[in-house]
C-alpha cells in the first residue's frame, strides 16, 4: 500500500498509509491531521481512480501544492511532494507501510512559533550556560567610571556612573543637575555597557576636549567635557586587579561576540 | 524632538490569520509589538491582551509604581514603568490562560519601546527585535530570547507566572530610526535590506510598506509587523530641512521635550 511521509521543516513527523478514502485537514476526523492555523479543516483528500490515486483540494483556504505547483486535482506519481500550509507530505508509492511511531518530540508546536516548555527549558539552559550568557542572561557592566567636576557650579564634587544611562542636564531625572536659565533639560547622556561609557549629545552644545561633539562617542579616561558652564573630567575605574567589578573571562568573551 | 512613525501589519502569504498586535502613541513616545503564539484564536488574543494591558497602565498620568523590588537598579524611572507594565499584562494573559482552557497554550513575544527625554527605553521578551539606526549603521538592539536554531521560544509573555524582561537603554538623536518588528520580518528579510529600505526611503511609512512587501516576496511564511520611528528635529528645524528633502504623509507626532 502506497504512504505519506509527512515533515515539517526537514524533519519526518509521521507515516500514513493511503486508504480508500484518505482525508487531509486540521480537524481530528481527518485521515492525516496536521495541527497548524495554516492547514484547512478538511483541506484535501486523496481518491482512488482507474488504476491510480488522485488528489483533489477540497477548496482550502491557503491551497494545495504539488511539486510547488497549486493543484485542484492530480493524480499521484511517486515521489510527488504535496505542501499543505508549511507541512510537506512525501508521497511514495514503492513501500510497504509500516506506520512509525511519531518521533518523541521535545517541542511543543504551537501553531508554528514553538515555546519550550519549563522543565524542558531548565534543562537545555543548564547545558547551554555560554549562550544563556550572550541572549539570556544579564550583561556583566563595565566598572563604574566617576565625573569629576573641574569647573563651574554643581552639587557635588564627584559623580559616580553607576547607572545604565546617566544625564547632564536641568531634568530632574538628571544625575549632573544643570541649573539656570536656558539650560537643556537634557544635554548628554552616557551609556554604561559592558565595554565602558559612550556619551551622546542630546541638547545644547558639548565640546569633549574641545572639540564639539556631535554624535557618539566613547568616552576614554582623562576625557574633558564642557556642557554648558560645566567642565567635567571623565575617569574610568581603575585597572583590573584593582577593581571589583573586573569581567569574567567567560563574559568578555561572550560580549565580544555580539558586537557587531 | 519630533516623532515620525510608520506602521504596518500583514498575515503573510501562508498563514490565514494574524496573530501580530502593534500599538502606537506616538505622542508619548510608546510603541509595542507582539507576535502572539498558541494557535487561533488564542495567539490573536494574547498579543491583544499585552498591548492592551500596557496601555493601559502607560497611557495616562503617571501612576507611581509598585514597590521597589520591581525596579532594577541603574535603569531610568521610564524604563522601569515599561517594564513592569509588561510584568503585569504577563500575569494578565497567564490568568487567563489559566481561566480558560481553550486558551491554555496562548502566549505572546513583545518588543516595546518608550522614547522620553531622548532616551529610548527597549525591553523585550521573545524573538520580536528592535534595531537602531545611527549615523549609517543598524545596530540590534535586542537579542532573541530563542533557540538559535529550530527557533524555538525561550521566554514568552503569558507562558509562566513571572517573566524576565530584558532592558536596554539607548539615547536617541535626530536623524536616528528606531525599527521594532516581528521575526515574520527578520527571519526572511536580511539586516542589510533593513538598512537598505531607511537609507532609500527614509520616510517611515515607506519604509514599512516596503518591507512587508519584501517580506512577502520571500515567502511571507508568517505574519509581519514594523513600526517605524523616525527621531526628527525639532518643526521648525524640519521646515528649514525640509528644502531638501520631500515630506510625506505618515503619522506625525511632536514629543513634548518635558516629558
Amino acid at each position: 500500500m502506497p504512504k505519506l511521509i509527512l515533515q515539517f521543516e526537514g524533519r519526518v513527523l509521521k507515516e500514513f498509509a493511503v486508504g480508500p478514502m484518505t482525508t487531509i485537514g486540521r480537524l481530528p476526523d481527518n485521515t492525516v491531521v496536521i495541527e497548524n492555523p495554516a492547514v484547512s479543516g478538511h483541506h484535501a483528500r486523496i481518491v482512488p481512480d482507474g488504476d491510480g490515486l488522485v488528489l483533489e483540494d477540497l477548496e482550502s483556504t491557503n491551497g494545495t501544492f504539488v511539486n510547488e505547483k497549486p493543484v485542484v486535482r492530480h493524480t499521484l506519481q511517486h515521489g510527488d511532494a504535496v505542501l499543505v500550509g508549511k507541512h510537506k507530505l512525501l508521497f511514495d508509492e514503492s513501500a510497504t507501510v509500516e506506520v512509525l511511531p511519531a518521533p518523541e518530540r521535545n517541542l511543543k508546536n504551537l501553531g508554528d512559533t514553538v515555546y519550550l516548555d519549563t522543565k524542558k527549558h531548565r534543562a537545555l539552559l543548564a547545558t547551554l550556560r555560554e549562550a544563556r550568557a550572550r541572549s539570556n542572561g544579564r550583561p556583566a557592566l563595565a566598572p563604574a567610571g566617576v565625573l569629576r567636576v573641574v569647573e563651574g557650579r554643581a552639587d557635588r564634587a564627584e559623580y559616580r556612573l553607576e547607572a545604565n544611562t546617566s544625564l547632564i542636564g536641568s531634568a530632574d531625572t538628571a544625575l549632573v543637575r544643570l541649573r539656570g536659565w536656558f539650560k537643556p533639560k537634557v544635554a548628554v547622556a552616557i551609556a554604561r555597557d559592558r565595554d565602558g561609557y559612550v556619551v551622546t549629545r542630546l541638547g545644547g552644545t558639548t565640546l569633549i576636549n574641545s572639540e564639539p561633539l556631535s554624535g557618539r562617542q566613547a568616552l576614554t579616561d582623562g576625557d574633558i567635557l564642557h556642557v554648558s558652564g560645566l567642565t567635567l573630567e571623565f575617569r574610568s575605574a581603575p585597572s583590573p586587579g584593582e577593581g571589583a567589578e573586573t569581567a569574567q573571562p567567560g563574559k568578555a568573551v561572550a560580549a565580544a561576540s555580539r558586537i557587531t | 524632538m519630533r516623532l515620525r512613525v510608520g506602521a504596518g501589519t500583514d498575515t503573510g502569504r501562508v498563514r490565514s490569520l494574524n496573530e501580530d498586535a502593534f500599538m502606537l502613541r506616538a505622542e508619548q513616545g510608546l510603541f509595542v509589538v507582539c507576535d502572539g503564539i498558541g494557535g487561533s484564536p488564542a495567539g490573536e488574543v494574547a498579543s491583544q491582551m499585552a498591548v492592551d494591558a500596557i496601555l493601559a497602565r502607560l497611557d495616562g498620568p503617571a501612576r507611581r509604581c509598585a514597590g521597589a523590588a520591581d525596579h532594577e537598579a541603574g535603569y531610568m524611572p521610564h524604563t522601569n514603568r515599561l517594564a513592569e507594565a509588561i510584568r503585569r499584562s504577563n500575569r494578565s494573559i497567564y490568568d487567563e490562560a489559566l481561566r480558560d482552557p481553550s486558551r491554555a497554550e496562548m502566549g505572546t513575544t513583545i518588543v516595546g519601546a518608550w522614547i522620553r527625554q531622548h532616551i529610548a527605553s527597549i525591553a523585550h521578551v521573545g524573538d520580536s527585535r528592535a534595531y537602531l539606526w545611527h549615523r549609517g549603521r543598524l545596530e540590534p538592539l535586542t537579542s532573541d530570547h530563542a533557540l538559535e536554531e529550530g527557533g524555538a521560544l525561550l521566554r514568552a509573555l503569558g507562558r509562566e507566572a513571572d517573566v524576565d524582561v530584558e532592558l536596554q537603554e539607548v539615547a536617541v538623536q535626530p536623524g536616528d530610526y528606531l525599527l521594532l518588528c516581528s521575526d515574520g520580518l527578520t527571519r526572511l528579510v536580511p539586516d542589510a535590506v533593513l538598512a537598505e529600505a531607511i537609507v532609500e526611503l527614509r520616510e517611515p511609512q515607506r519604509i514599512c510598506d516596503y518591507l512587508i512587501g519584501a517580506a512577502n516576496e520571500s515567502g511571507g511564511t508568517d505574519n509581519i509587523t514594523i513600526v517605524v520611528v523616525e527621531v526628527a528635529d525639532a518643526w521648525w528645524r524640519w521646515r528649514w530641512n525640509r528644502r531638501r528633502r520631500k515630506g510625506r504623509p505618515g503619522h506625525h507626532a511632536e514629543t513634548d521635550s518635558a516629558v
